[in-house]
């Protein structure tokens, strides 16, 4: 672990280039950022916040942990951690999502092919883990899954990495709810794919799956200091974005995205037919939509911050009307608002910095509720007084991000706080 | 392929079923589906197998209607309202039964099953009023069973072997809403083996996309 100060100075020192490294990852949230396979989106208030936690040695029993929030204002354990649920080891706890009835989470970490299954329905204030699914890389060759996006009956899973030089070549894979292995599919190579993944979106309307690209296990598990002196290492980051045919599985388009482009969050508003990402290393957004003739093009359409500063963009999201876009910058700790009512021409209209590190950040279905955490991997966060872990909750009320409450998670003994999904009493199923 | 993609249109521009049920043409596709036999649909899982109940009453195992033809069955309840659940999977079933029935290559290989996940209140006379028209015999060129079950429990299995969510929302007098059964809406293909090959909600839900799917299981064989 490489400390803030000695972080900051390597990273500003680092040329363009080199800064490929920082390339944040982390995915796509909240309530406007589920799968449009998932029927039962949460458009009140919702109860819980579960935060999908990383182990730390030293702190509680170090493992990764399902932590879950109450987040109801009208409810005495407002804003106080209602418990956890440790699945026993450490393995870079990362991302989650929800299966199409919302029965289930899905949960991984990068660190290792398992894939752990909690039942947030029987009791959604206390998810049980119910199952846990090893075979991702015996079956695929895949490694460090990542993106769990509902199908109809199935979860499609995004790995970050193989397990055969554990570098960023990597694909998709497919299983059943039952958690059922069904096939793999390797991210293209040719026609100009770097063979790299990261999130995954799908515009059910058009049939179009978008992924995006990031690195592989050798880039992503590496101490960040010692990865941004590797000049070989530095140069195995995405560039790309391919559109697929979904009911194929087919790729369609290859796209040139440099940079890292990460989350793809595609517009709800209906009739809209684009999907935005950040790419982070460039620390631009970038639009996909089709052109006049129908074709899918990519285009660069605004800068995040000031890229010689390298904010690094690590997480966005979208409101459900397209008008909008939370965007959080890891190294200023800065969460930004941009105007998307021009998706052409995205305008940064607030900013706030909202931590000394933060990167996920998720929102409610109506906008007026926004959570941030903090960690970003284990070996890229900031270390020393600059390694806040917490889940910090805010009002908006479309002028100002007004603090609500903050759970410390290390205060707490729980970790790093990653990945956040939202849930509710109501959707309590037997 | 044209000209069924063509018929199709006509019909869904026509169709008006009958008996209550929502009669409004379906839109159409917003996209050209791949070929069918381009695409691969995997063995999700095996269709599961339990008693249900014809129209006649009478108990008989679910296998009988998942097996030897190429089935298309939906889970409903007949009271259900929401226009993209339960309606819009007859609808569909609708839709598809016509386009079938007119195709040569279909007729013959394609069963249609509506299941209700609401013992209580969906009784064979219940389902037999919701049918109308559309219940068919054996042999009938494209066969539409309507089934239901005795019980909670002998519907238990069948649901959780097709992974479907059902949750009881009481009746909400201040509403008006009568009581509903929340659900995830799907449709399952189900092969000759009784190998569920593609599941469909409501945004994946639509005849052009099914017929294309039945072509793709025929070529598959």
């Amino acid at each position: 672990m490489i400390r803030s100060g000695s972080l900051r100075s390597i990273a500003l020192g680092l040329t363009l280039a080199l800064t490929w490294t920082l390339g944040v990852h982390v995915a796509w949230a909240d309530e406007t950022c589920n799968s449009p396979y998932i029927a039962k989106l949460i458009k009140g208030q919702e109860d819980y916040v579960y935060v999908w936690t990383l182990g730390v040695e030293g702190v509680g029993d170090g493992s990764d942990k399902l932590v879950t929030i109450d987040v109801n204002p009208t409810s005495k354990t407002y804003g106080k951690v209602l418990g956890s649920v440790s699945v026993g080891v450490r393995g870079e706890a990362h991302h989650m999502g929800f299966t199409d009835d919302r029965r289930f989470l899905w949960a991984g970490g990068l660190a290792e092919p398992k894939i752990y299954v909690f039942d947030i329905a029987t009791d959604p204030a206390a998810p049980k883990l119910v199952k846990t699914i090893g075979d991702m890389a015996e079956r695929s060759g895949y490694l460090g899954p990542h993106t769990y996006y509902a199908l109809p009956g199935r979860m499609l899973v995004q790995a970050l990495s193989n397990t055969k030089d554990k570098g960023g070549v990597t694909g998709m894979v497919l299983y059943n709810n039952k958690g059922e292995y069904l096939s793999a599919y390797p991210m293209p190579t040719d026609g100009g794919g770097d063979g790299y993944g990261y999130d995954l979106a799908v515009n059910p309307r058009k049939n179009v799956l978008l992924t995006s690209s990031f690195t592989g296990y050798a880039n992503y598990m590496r101490p960040l200091g010692d990865l941004v002196k590797d000049a070989e290492a530095m140069k195995k980051f995405g560039a790309t974005m391919v559109a697929w045919d979904l009911k194929a599985m087919k790729p369609t388009t290859v796209f040139s995205v440099p940079g890292a482009p990460l989350e793809i969050r595609w517009s709800l508003k209906s009739g809209d037919n684009w999907a935005i990402t950040a790419a982070a290393l460039t620390s631009k957004l970038w639009l996909i939509r089709p052109d006049k003739a129908g074709r899918w093009q990519a285009k660069e359409v605004a800068t995040i911050g000031d890229p010689a500063k390298i904010p690094l963009p690590v997480d966005i999201s979208i409101t459900n009307d397209g008008k909008g876009l939370w965007v959080n910058t890891f190294m200023d700790g800065t969460t930004r608002y941009f105007d998307l009512s021009n998706p052409e021409a995205p305008k940064q209209t607030y900013d706030k910095v909202t931590g000394k590190q933060v990167n996920m950040i998720s929102q409610s279905w109506d906008g007026k509720r926004v959570y941030i955490t903090s960690s970003l991997l284990a070996n890229w966060d900031k270390a020393g007084d600059d390694n806040e872990q917490f889940l910090r909750a805010f009002a908006w009320d479309g002028k100002a991000l007004t603090p609500a409450f903050e759970v410390d998670f290390t205060r707490e003994k729980l970790g790093r706080a990653h990945h956040m999904k939202l849930g509710s009493k109501a959707l309590k199923s037997p | 392929m044209r000209l069924r993609a063509a018929a199709l249109a006509a019909w869904l521009a026509g169709a008006a079923p009958a008996l209550g049920h929502d009669a409004r043409a379906l839109p159409p596709l917003d996209y050209e589906p791949p070929a069918p036999g381009t695409y691969t649909l995997h063995r999700i899982m095996a269709a599961p197998d339990g008693e249900v109940l014809g129209l006649d009453g009478r108990p008989q195992p679910l296998r009988r209607f998942t097996r030897d033809r190429i089935t298309l069955l939906g889970l409903i309840y007949t009271t259900c309202i929401d226009p993209e659940g339960c309606p819009l999977a007859t609808r569909v079933f609708d839709a598809v039964r016509q386009a079938v029935g007119d195709d040569p290559a279909l007729r013959n290989q394609v069963r249609l099953v509506t299941l209700s996940f609401d013992p209580a209140r969906d009784t064979p006379a219940a389902m037999r009023g919701y049918a109308g028209h559309r219940a068919t015999a054996d042999g009938a060129r494209v066969p539409w069973y309507f089934l239901t079950t005795r019980s909670p429990a002998t519907l238990a299995p069948l649901l959780d072997g097709f992974g479907q969510d059902v949750r009881s929302v009481p009746p909400d007098p201040a509403r008006g809403t009568p009581r509903e059964l929340s659900h995830v809406l799907k449709v399952f293909l189900i092969d000759r083996a009784g190998l569920v090959r593609e599941i469909y909600d409501s945004t994946f839900l639509h005849p052009r996309t099914v017929l294309n799917d039945i072509h793709t299981l025929l070529k598959d064989r």
